[in-house]
């Protein structure tokens, strides 16, 4: 297992090389100027243009220009954005608050999904089993800023229960409807594939053999039952948490919440490259280590996969 | 079943959530927590704001997040009356000239940097010669190109950024124009007569600048030494900036409140969803859905705040293009296929008033009715007669006649309808039709602006930087002007632009400024649509709240409420 790691881990080098380079090369071929719209309905001075695109490198070509951030990147300089601001210490106060919503979302969403999807799935056809496909169908039918909205202005304005939009430290508490709202569809997914799974698998033949050797029921379900009806979840989730990180663009605008989304969001639109290209080569790591943490859950929870 | 039974208590939660959310209807009105005023307790007060795209440099500054901010820290020689838009002495004790040419300034004894040191006669002329000099790359360079000796500390790239060949270097990096008399005088010579010159001092780029600055430019920008009614306190990147009330403030009239905090909001919806339940204090962008239906009246109450604002709306005619340049008649017969009332009333629900010139309705110089006239009226059988004129003097308009905007803004409803009522009035035989397309972000469209290719009517607009009719005309419609974006050029208008420049007696320039906006109907190369209206609320701890004609909180009409 610790070879495979590793192994997946060197992997991630050519990936992480070739992502970069996709996305630096993107950033350069988006259509106009990014100094072009900093004036209004004026055009901006030339000599504007030309001090900001030599101070950022713009009037070299391409490979150049991504040779400097390897170098950056690698000396861990992330230099300064459009702004004269550090983009490092840009990432540094937005990150955590999206790593919060994010881990929050996941909780949210593994600990009540699975657990939906355990219920239905074990009292199929029942009561109990209606009702969250009914809900899981409404909650996979509405849009996340559907849902968003809905809650804010319900709660926030309605209700006045929680406040519309989330603080600038985003603590624990505030982040609660927001992580709600994000996790929502997701939420969805794995309490439906839980539930298909955990069917599958009662009528199996280990489980029919644990039940006959005169096991609990608690522990036919909880031991034998769960750890393999729970790798499709496991899947989704671990592939889900990626696109948690850059997907909360939607509800960091609704909530205004001082994250990675927003940050990205306002920097793809001003054309500000220095902070578009270090948080998509982010993401894309936690992509990668998401996916490596699930695979090699697999092996933990089933013991038929091994790793070498 | 103990774990089962946990599970299901968390799952029926979700499950009461899901519904709540789901069916969520009705309910009271108002928000907010009654009883006592939160905001009495520490004088805060929290508007909304977004982040600057760049730092607290005023000579640097052209954008509205930074620019709103910066009007609370620095102060001007002149500012303008909130509710007239009306020029009036701030730093400035006396501004005067003989002839508009050589002005002499004189500064109020007394006034401090937020550091302790005076605000002298060296701050302005130093400042205005650092944003003048053309190596420090500040976006309002270019406003001193009247002072003498500007072209020795300006030079132009000789074959513009994208070519290979740079800028020479400037002789010198200060205008002869700019001399220091004592501590508290100035006196600044322009290359010609200027009415406006002192109209202009209120903008934000001929504010001073304190010896503090040229110490350490870059992190005065993020950290600066203000003297304005508010000094500048910290700025918390794309979350908030704060501003503490200026104690040692000169001013007649003095900050309100203790503290305003900038928030910065992503989303307009947010910051009015804040707004609604008493979290934010003021806000001046109510978002589209609010407006519709006239929703934010009945959300806010005597909350709301109407006004107007020097901005207005026009689409401009590419005039070096044959093809959709078209000519003065059809330029006409389109100006008269709009029905400006029915698209004010029914997609902003009158919250743009008709245009009938190319000036704002609030500024120095502004007469009606307008310059425009009946060809700014909707009169379908009028519009069709310049048509066929149009037709008949060789103009052959292409079968498809798009009008351009940038799809990242809210423009898309009125430029279809706008198409539409042109369509509509020129007939289904008219051989053309008009469409509205979008270029995606503003960026883009601004850079097929810029290089003139644009294939069809665009969209354009101007908001004021001061409020006279000399800044609606000169930027947009004088040949080779930095935004007259559509290459008009009209010898007589510039000529008699240039006298009215130089006029020496204000009234005098402001009759001629009105004569050159009447010829503009010759050509007919811009269509003027609409000025626009300002929609603005404020929580229920606030009182007092004005809104300048630019748009933006009048920082110190803010008052917190006693009970």
């Amino acid at each position: 297992m610790g070879r495979y790691a590793i192994r997946r881990l060197l992997q991630l080098i050519p990936v992480l090389l070739g992502t970069t380079f996709l996305i630096n090369y993107m950033v350069w071929q988006l259509p106009g100027d990014p100094f072009a719209a900093r004036c209004g309905q004026r055009p901006c001075p030339d000599a504007y243009i030309n001090a900001m695109r030599a101070e950022f490198g713009l009037d070299q070509p391409i490979l150049v220009q991504y040779w400097h951030f390897l170098k950056n990147l690698l000396t861990g300089d992330l230099g300064v954005n459009f702004n004269n601001v550090s983009v490092a210490s840009q990432l540094g106060e937005s990150w955590p608050i999206t790593v919060r919503l994010g881990l929050m979302a996941v909780v949210i969403e593994a600990v009540i999904g699975i657990t939906a999807g355990v219920l239905s799935g074990l009292k199929r056809g029942g009561f109990l089993d209606n009702v969250i496909t009914i809900s899981t169908l409404i909650l996979l039918s509405l849009p996340v800023f559907v849902t968003g909205f809905l809650l804010q202005w319900l709660f926030g304005v309605q209700l006045d229960l929680i406040k519309p939009t989330v603080s600038p430290e985003a603590p624990f508490g505030e982040l609660i409807v927001p992580a709600f709202v994000l996790a929502s569809l997701n939420l969805a997914f794995t309490a439906r594939l839980t539930r298909t799974s955990i069917i599958e698998n009662r009528r199996s033949d280990y489980v029919r053999t644990a039940i006959a050797k005169g096991m609990t029921n608690r522990r036919v379900v909880g031991v034998h039952l769960l750890r393999n009806s729970l790798i499709p979840a496991l899947t989704f989730i671990g592939t889900e948490v990626g696109s948690l990180m850059s997907g909360a663009i939607i509800t960091e605008g609704i909530y205004n919440i001082n994250g990675i989304g927003g940050l990205l969001w306002r920097a793809v639109n001003d054309h500000d490259f220095t902070i578009v290209v270090p948080i998509a080569s982010l993401l894309v790591l936690v992509y990668l280590l998401a996916n490596l943490l699930v695979d090699l859950l697999y092996g933990v929870l089933d013991p038929r996969i091994r790793y070498e | 079943m103990r774990v089962a039974k946990g599970a299901q208590i968390a799952a029926g939660t979700a499950l009461l959530a899901l519904g709540v959310a789901a069916c969520g209807g009705g309910g009271s009105s108002s928000g907010g927590s009654g009883g006592t005023n939160p905001r009495a307790a520490d004088g805060t007060v929290y508007i909304r704001g977004c982040e600057p795209q760049t730092g607290f440099v005023p000579g640097n500054i052209n954008e509205v997040c930074g620019g709103t901010i910066n009007q609370f820290v620095f102060d001007q020689l002149i500012k303008y009356n909130s509710d007239t838009a009306a020029p009036e002495l701030s730093q400035a004790e006396s501004i005067e000239s003989p002839d508009n040419k050589v002005w002499t300034i004189k500064l109020k004894p007394g006034l401090k940097w937020s550091d302790g040191s005076p605000v002298t006669a060296k701050n302005y002329v130093d400042a205005w010669n650092y944003t003048a000099y053309s190596p420090n790359a500040q976006n309002g360079g270019w406003w001193f190109g009247g002072v003498e000796g500007y072209s020795d500390v300006a030079t132009e790239d000789p074959d513009g950024p994208d070519g290979p060949k740079e800028a020479p270097k400037p002789k010198t990096d200060k205008m002869s124009g700019l001399e220091v008399i004592d501590d508290l005088t100035f006196k600044v010579t322009l290359t010609a007569p200027e009415a406006v010159f002192r109209t202009k001092l209120g903008y934000t780029t001929f504010s001073a600048l304190p010896e503090a600055f040229f110490k350490d430019p870059k992190s005065f920008a993020q950290n600066p030494v203000t003297n304005g009614a508010f000094k500048f306190v910290k700025w918390d990147h794309n979350s908030q900036i704060v501003v503490d009330a200026n104690p040692d403030y000169a001013g007649t009239e003095k900050p309100k409140v203790k503290k305003i905090v900038y928030k910065m909001y992503k989303d307009d919806d947010a910051a009015y969803a804040d707004l609604v339940s008493n979290n934010l204090d003021f806000t001046e962008l109510i978002p589209p859905s609010a407006l519709a239906g006239d929703k934010w009246k009945s959300d806010l109450g005597d909350r709301a705040i109407e006004g107007q604002q020097g901005v207005i709306q026009t689409v401009t005619f590419p005039l070096y293009d044959k093809e959709f340049g078209g000519n003065a008649d059809f330029r006409k017969a389109v100006s008269m296929a709009i029905d400006r009332k029915t698209i004010t009333d029914k997609i902003f629900n009158k919250g743009r008033v008709p245009l009938d010139g190319w000036i704002s309705p609030l500024v120095d110089g502004y007469k009606t009715p307008g310059a425009c006239g009946e060809l700014c009226a909707y009169d379908p059988a009028k519009a069709k007669e310049y048509l066929a004129k149009a037709k008949a003097a060789g103009y052959t308009p292409p079968k498809e006649f798009p009008i351009w905007y940038n799809g990242d803004a809210a423009h898309k409803e009125w430029v279809d309808a706008t198409a539409n009522s042109i369509n509509q009035a020129f007939g289904p035989d008219a051989g053309v039709t008009f469409v509205g397309k979008a270029v995606p972000t503003f960026a883009e469209f601004r850079d097929i602006i810029t290089s003139h290719k644009m294939k069809g009517l665009f969209r354009t607009g101007w908001q004021m930087d001061y409020p006279h009719i000399e800044n609606f005309l000169n930027p947009l419609f004088k040949t080779g002007a930095g935004s007259n974006d559509g290459l008009f050029s009209d010898k007589e208008l510039d000529a008699k632009l240039r006298e009215a420049d130089t006029a020496t007696d204000p009234a005098d320039s402001i009759a001629k400024y009105q004569e050159a906006e009447a010829m503009l109907t010759k050509e007919m190369n811009a269509i003027p649509l609409w000025s626009f209206g300002l929609q603005a609320g404020t929580s229920k701890w606030v009182t007092g709240v004005k809104v300048t004609p630019f748009g933006v909180l009048d920082p110190l009409s803010i008052a917190i409420k006693e009970a």
